[in-house]
């Protein structure tokens, strides 16, 4: 375990919330000279249920996963972008998987000491079934978790 | 994103009242373009976006569910409608099985990875017997938002 830390893995999604998450990181990482690695998940498990639960057809399922890669590679390359602003050269990694499971797996390789997350979703249920990735991943993450709220001020903040 | 994030109450309709396929595609429809302001112009954009994928196959899945969905950039987000008919409404779904249930789910097409979490917390949500007799059975939007957030 390293305090200050000197490994940090960023989550991004593309939601708002995760962007905030990335500037956040970034400046995080400035302060405390460590490296940040961006990674953005392919949720092809998510493509997988769609199609066994007869919602996507196939045609549907090749569009979305070309769009899914699209989305990975456009919000990494924004994620660059703004660490760049901060003189800080961003490790990014795309994966295929479970998000919570192929975000665990990547932890654990790299040794991360600390993972930065969005917001978690506001609205609380009992049901199992309606956890987020965000909460999974908070739950089975083998390293300290800080979960950024969406705030405006972060923005403000990193555009200053 | 999980269905928790998108629900909205303006967007949950109890009873619907369309008898047939195209007129619940319509009605749900109906919904979004009412509580979002969208023009005549937009409302029919996104029917023919929904129609256009329906085409490609009902998207009944069976236990009396439909999720017609589809991507069009008059929305600005995500978004979903909830509508729960009293009589059950033939989806053509691989069961036989006539549907109650309806999410219409609509995305621009920048997310992607969002329209598909969504849809796949839809299709686990809905897993459950118990919930969907339950969902079958209220009586307005308030108990179908209470119904998830329980």
């Amino acid at each position: 375990m390293g305090v200050p830390f000197k490994d940090i893995v960023v989550y991004l999604d593309g939601s708002e919330s995760s962007m905030t998450a990335v500037m956040y990181a970034i400046k995080l990482a400035v302060e405390h000279e460590a490296k940040l690695t961006a990674v953005y998940v392919v949720n092809t498990k998510a493509l997988g249920e769609l199609v066994k639960a007869g919602i996507f057809v196939a045609i549907e399922r090749d569009e979305y996963q070309r769009d899914l890669q699209a989305d990975a590679d456009r919000y990494l390359r924004h994620a660059s972008k703004l660490a760049a602003q901060k003189q800080l050269e961003l490790d990014t990694v795309k994966l295929e998987g479970a998000v919570h499971v192929v975000v665990r797996q990547l932890l654990k390789d790299r040794h991360a000491d600390l993972l930065v997350l969005g917001g978690i979703t506001d609205i609380r249920s009992r049901r199992e079934e309606l956890s987020s990735e965000t909460d999974r991943m908070m739950r089975t993450a083998p390293c300290p978790v800080l979960v950024v709220r969406d705030d405006d001020d972060i923005w403000l903040e990193f555009e200053a | 994103m999980i269905l928790l994030d998108v629900l909205d109450k303006d967007l949950v309709k109890v009873p619907l009242t369309a008898s047939d396929k195209n007129g619940i595609i319509a009605e749900l429809v109906e919904v979004v373009a009412k509580a979002k302001g969208y023009t005549t112009q937009q409302s029919e954009a996104i029917l023919d976006a929904v129609l256009d994928r329906e085409s490609l196959g009902s998207t009944g899945i069976g236990n009396g569910i439909a999720i017609p969905h589809a991507k069009t950039n008059v929305v600005k987000h995500v978004t979903m409608v909830v509508g729960v008919s009293r009589f059950p409404v033939d989806f053509v779904s691989p069961d036989d099985q006539k549907s109650r249930i309806f999410f219409l789910v609509l995305a621009p097409s920048s997310e992607a990875s969002a329209h598909v979490e969504l849809l796949a917390s839809i299709a686990r949500t809905c897993t459950s017997s118990v919930f969907r007799r339950m969902l079958e059975q209220s009586k307005d939007k308030d108990e179908v938002v209470r119904l998830f957030m329980e």
